[in-house]
């Protein structure tokens, strides 16, 4: 402690302490105000809720229990649909698939079901080589690092066409590049965590290497996943997010996205557009061996 | 008034009014239907809304709880003073020089547009509707399709104007257009706002649902995003959020599922590589707590916006939306803006209502906006001295008192019977109805015609066995 002092008169000495003291004077008072703005935020939630306790003609001191408000135990509902996800067989998710494909025609969603990985690829090569980018006349491809994705061997077969690809996977790329390399891409290939059947939505969470612009920004969205991470609806989404051991941990993230088919807007004469700030086109591939 | 009368006299409005509610009106009705739970639904999930409205204190504290340990701000604002305020406050701080805006009744309702202008902050509206709306520098007409009263040729000629372009009048074209040039937008602001659809309060999101990815783009891009929410707007559990989300689509645009729809709980975090570096939630009072504390209007808060209501009722599908003269429109307005900006202030909205009952049976939640409106009168008509209500009119409540009085003497009643039909002969007519009557009852007249008295009444011909 004493050192400390010591130092101090050190620094004075060599007349560096004007500025450091200044800049740690100017610490705490950053920090003054950021606590001070936390007290004003407590004691400001704390009068909005008592407003609404008073209009509820609560006592303000009271806590009540709210175990009935926020279930803590799976419902037997709950139970049964984790079971049912569980205990999915071959039949049940081709039926699934054909549900898939049902909801998927009138939202303009182009879904492919493939035997192997090797035909997604093959898709993906034709369609780079069909489509031309909206906002360039370069191409290049901006991809997820995802296990199912990076199975595409995507770089050997773009290089062929001279696309470049950029994976949005490590943090070595600085966050402005990758944003850049976003912006510019024509297309952004992804994967999901799940689709559910009865309305064709992919539904995915946000992770390191997984960013949320590559299914936004770029014109045109591909979107690879396996059979089995098709379910049902939002019923057996919610179950697993809630009450899956594994699903449960990482929960829904920050963000999490559903996504059903291209953008889309009816604003003018009420006339249906796709293309309207997202993605034009959406093809889902779904990989069935 | 004059807005409505305006609005009965546009040709074009009148026919995209028409389309509107056949389209939307009609779809939601059958989307209901195919419900696995079928229609009933809507029972259950009015049944939740009140259950978390009526424990709207813990359920709001849960959700900041939630959302401050995912990194987020919280900011509970008791008017929309404290909550525009806010807003600047944290633009300033990152001296924020564009915003774009997600659409956001919450944000019409506290003016926040023209704070930030005012503020030196570039605000663009990214709904396309709402695009169209501020280039043209209108207000909403419809709370999901708020350019409903322009034309293709209308837009065309304000794109042609505005952004220097040569005229263009096909929807998909004037779109493109739009897309480009708000791409710019995105791409360039500092801050994005949002409203907030649905929260869940247990795992701490707001949801935020778009069919053309606007509010992705504005809570993705921007290193600020900054959300407001009416403080009902929350669903305590997953299991209730599922029930309610289906419904909104639903009502609000006859879908099973938007496009998009965002769960955000929070910034980037450190391993990520995008999204916002701050997220910021603004959960507005302004009145609310007002509405929470009567229990006979309390259901209002029940309310998810969802404009089902709009696309039935019979008195939108005429007047519009700018003839309410506020952010809330149609049955919603008609209840929710009185409540809000003062009973007497709005008493047109809920007195020009027909309590047909469309608007309860399209409710996504089923509130029974009829009774609301009949009470609003009520109050009007006896005044409230707990909401600083004033009798509307003393004129109208004398004299149904003497008809109260009159009808129940008989000899009083046939004599004044008698009186009027031989008056009613003197009345302006036309096609046999009763065209004026003279004061003091010649309001009654203003907005309708009356059909003559018979020549005998019903009594006298029972008497005389028909």
């Amino acid at each position: 402690m004493y050192g400390h002092f010591l130092d101090l008169t050190e620094e004075k000495q060599s007349g560096r302490v004007g500025i450091q003291a200044f800049l740690r004077n100017r610490n705490l008072l950053v920090q003054l105000v950021e606590r001070y703005r936390h007290q004003m935020g407590t004691a400001n939630q704390k009068e909005f809720i008592n407003r609404i306790k008073m209009a509820l003609g609560k006592p303000l001191a009271a806590s009540r229990d709210t175990t009935d408000l926020f279930s803590s135990e799976k419902s037997a509902e709950s139970r049964s649909i984790l079971e049912r996800i569980k205990n999915r067989n071959a039949a049940e998710r081709k039926k699934l698939l054909e549900i898939l494909f049902e909801a998927a025609g009138p939202i303009n969603l182009q879904v492919v079901s493939c035997d192997d990985i090797s035909a997604v690829t093959g898709a993906i090569t034709a369609l780079v080589r069909a489509k031309d980018p909206e906002w360039g006349d370069q191409k290049s491809v901006v991809a997820w690092a995802h296990p199912l994705v990076e199975r595409l061997n995507l770089p050997a077969v773009l290089s062929e066409q001279n696309v470049p690809l950029f994976v949005t996977g490590s943090k070595s790329t600085a966050d402005e590049d990758l944003r850049q390399q976003v912006i510019d891409a024509y297309i952004g290939i992804t994967s999901a965590d799940f689709c559910m059947a009865d309305t064709a939505t992919l539904v995915m969470r946000t992770r390191p290497g997984q960013a949320r612009s590559v299914s936004l920004v770029p014109a045109i969205h591909i979107a690879v996943i396996k059979v089995d991470q098709i379910i049902a609806d939002l019923k057996e989404l919610y179950a697993l997010l809630k009450w899956d051991p594994h699903e449960r941990r990482e929960g829904l993230t920050n963000c999490l996205t559903f996504i059903s088919g291209p953008s889309k807007t009816a604003d003018i004469e009420a006339t249906m557009v796709h293309g309207a700030h997202g993605p034009r086109e959406v093809h889902l591939f779904v990989v069935t061996a | 008034m004059a807005e409505a009368r305006k609005a009965i006299k546009n040709q074009v409005l009148q026919r995209a009014l028409a389309d509107l509610q056949n389209r939307f009106g009609r779809g939601t009705a059958e989307c209901y239907r195919r419900l696995p739970e079928g229609p009933d639904l809507r029972l259950k999930a009015h049944e939740i809304r009140m259950k978390t409205i009526e424990n709207l204190d813990v359920v709001l504290e849960t959700l900041a709880a939630n959302i401050q340990k995912n990194g987020g701000h919280v900011f509970f604002a008791k008017d929309s003073r404290a909550a525009v305020d806010y807003c600047l406050e944290v633009a300033r701080r990152h001296q924020v020089r564009q915003v774009v805006k997600g659409k956001s009744m919450v944000s019409e309702e506290i003016d926040l547009n023209a704070a930030l202008m005012d503020a030196g902050i570039e605000v663009s509206e990214t709904d396309l509707g709402e695009y169209i709306i501020q280039l043209a520098g209108d207000t909403p007409s419809h709370i999901i399709a708020p350019a409903i009263h322009k034309t293709r040729n209308d837009v065309g000629s304000l794109f042609a104007a505005k952004l220097d372009i040569p005229y263009e009048d096909d929807p998909p074209k004037l779109t493109w257009i739009a897309r480009k040039a708000l791409r710019q937008k995105f791409l360039a602001a500092d801050m994005g706002t949002s409203g907030c659809n649905i929260a869940c309060a247990e795992t701490g999101h707001i949801t935020t649902v778009s069919n053309e990815g606007n509010i992705r783009m504005s809570t993705t891009l921007p290193k600020v995003h900054m959300a407001f929410m009416g403080m009902e707007r929350v669903a305590a559990r997953l299991e209730d959020h599922d029930i309610l989300l289906r419904l909104l689509c639903r009502g609000a645009a006859a879908q099973n599922m938007a496009t998009y729809v965002s769960y955000i709980g929070g910034p980037r975090q450190a391993d990520q590589v995008d999204g916002p570096q701050e997220f910021h939630l603004v959960i507005l009072d302004n009145g609310r707590s007002r509405i929470l504390a009567d229990a006979e209007f309390r259901e209002m808060l029940c309310c998810i916006r969802c404009a089902a209501c709009l696309n039935v009722c019979p008195v939108y599908a005429k007047i519009g939306g700018h003839s309410y003269g506020y952010a809330y429109t149609g049955p919603v307005g008609a209840v929710v803006t009185p409540l809000l900006v003062g009973i007497n202030r709005a008493k047109d909205l809920c007195l020009g209502e027909t309590l047909c009952g469309a608007c309860q049976e399209a409710c996504a939640v089923n509130i029974d906006l009829p009774r609301m409106l009949l009470a609003l009168r009520a109050k009007l008509a006896e005044g409230d001295p707990a909401w600083g209500v004033k009798p509307a009119d003393r004129k109208e409540k004398l004299l149904w008192q003497a008809w109260s009085w009159m009808i129940r003497k008989r000899a009083v009643y046939d004599f004044v019977l008698r009186l009027a039909a031989l008056v009613q002969k003197l009345m302006p007519q036309r096609d046999g109805m009763i065209r004026r009557l003279p004061p003091p009852v010649n309001g009654w007249t203003q907005g309708r015609d009356l059909r003559p008295l018979a020549k005998e009444s019903f009594i006298l011909r029972w008497r005389k066995g028909f």
